[in-house]
């Protein structure tokens, strides 16, 4: 399946909802809901509420995630909002700051 | 796609939105941008906006190109080009120096070219066929050449006659000389075996 992609000069302010898989290598704010996976790249800004199923962080993100499946904290990602997910995972390196929420029952 | 690669936009790391995926906001940005799925809002770009078959674009739209081949609803701005291809469609109104509307394209809008530009008024000129013919004139003296090769072919006399009166008045000089090389050659062949025969 084609991937979306936001390459770095993009800027998005809005929401992005979708089936697939998006890449954000660029700068989005507001409001990000999508079925599949979002990977946000190290040079990706995000400012936004996630609602995804799977997300892997290795850029910045400001905003509440809440992912179906598993979020992914990478090292040197800058993450600051709440996380609820029943899979998390936080790397060496990553900077966090917000709740926890793994207690979420399956879909 | 052939579109696409008349601006030779190349990158494929550039920004793609698939087709599944909506995004209803503003957008900017200053790398190519491929729509598959849909653009609702606004959307700015330094470069250029491709919207392909599956991509639909409902928006204000300011970009450097567009090139549609989905559908557009709103206004385009573009400071260089916008083309509808075949399978373009849009409503809205076109601000562009340079629009192309290619036959199948679905257009209502108006276009707007900025005509009073001094620059579109020389380009067009130059463009346009109807110079082709002056420009030709210069030429001439190719022309000599068609009678000088009429009398030396004994064999098609009748139709090179026939050609050669109505060249001169259709003016196109350029097509003589593809085929002179080729009567030549035939009349010199035709013209040694018949010798040989005899």
């Amino acid at each position: 399946m084609a991937n979306t992609i936001i390459g770095s000069s993009i800027v998005i302010d809005g929401e992005i909802s979708g089936d697939e898989d998006l890449v954000i290598q660029g700068t989005v704010k507001g409001k990000i809901s999508l079925k599949e996976s979002l990977f946000v790249e190290a040079s990706g800004v995000v400012e936004a509420d996630i609602e995804v199923q799977n997300v892997d962080i290795a850029g910045r993100v400001t905003g509440n995630i809440a992912a179906t499946d598993k979020v992914e904290l990478k090292a040197d990602c800058r993450v600051v909002g709440d996380v609820r997910a029943p899979r998390i995972l936080i790397a060496d390196g990553a900077s966090f700051k917000g709740n926890v929420d793994m207690d979420v029952k399956e879909r | 796609m052939a579109a696409t690669k008349e601006f030779s936009s190349g990158g494929t790391d550039s920004t793609v939105i698939g087709p599944s995926i909506l995004i209803s906001g503003k957008l900017s940005g200053d790398e190519d941008l491929t729509v598959r799925g849909r653009v609702e809002g606004e959307l700015n770009l330094s470069k250029t906006l491709i919207v392909e078959t599956s991509g639909i674009v409902k928006a204000n739209v300011s970009v450097r190109n567009a090139i549609v081949s989905g559908v557009v609803v709103g206004n385009i701005t573009a400071s260089e080009s916008v083309e509808l291809t075949r399978e373009g469609r849009m409503v809205g109104d076109i601000n562009s120096p340079r629009v192309i509307i290619v036959d199948g394209a679905s257009f209502r809008g108006r276009v707007d070219m900025g005509n009073a530009e001094p620059r579109p008024q020389g380009e067009r000129p130059v463009s346009r066929p109807v110079v082709r013919p002056a420009t030709r004139p210069a030429t001439v003296p190719a022309r000599p050449a068609v009678p000088m090769r009429v009398p030396s072919k004994p064999q098609p006399p009748p139709l090179a006659r026939v050609e050669a009166s109505s060249r001169p008045e259709n003016k196109p000089a350029p097509p003589p000389p593809p085929p002179q090389p080729v009567l030549v050659g035939e009349a010199g062949k035709k013209k040694v075996l018949v010798k040989k025969k005899k």
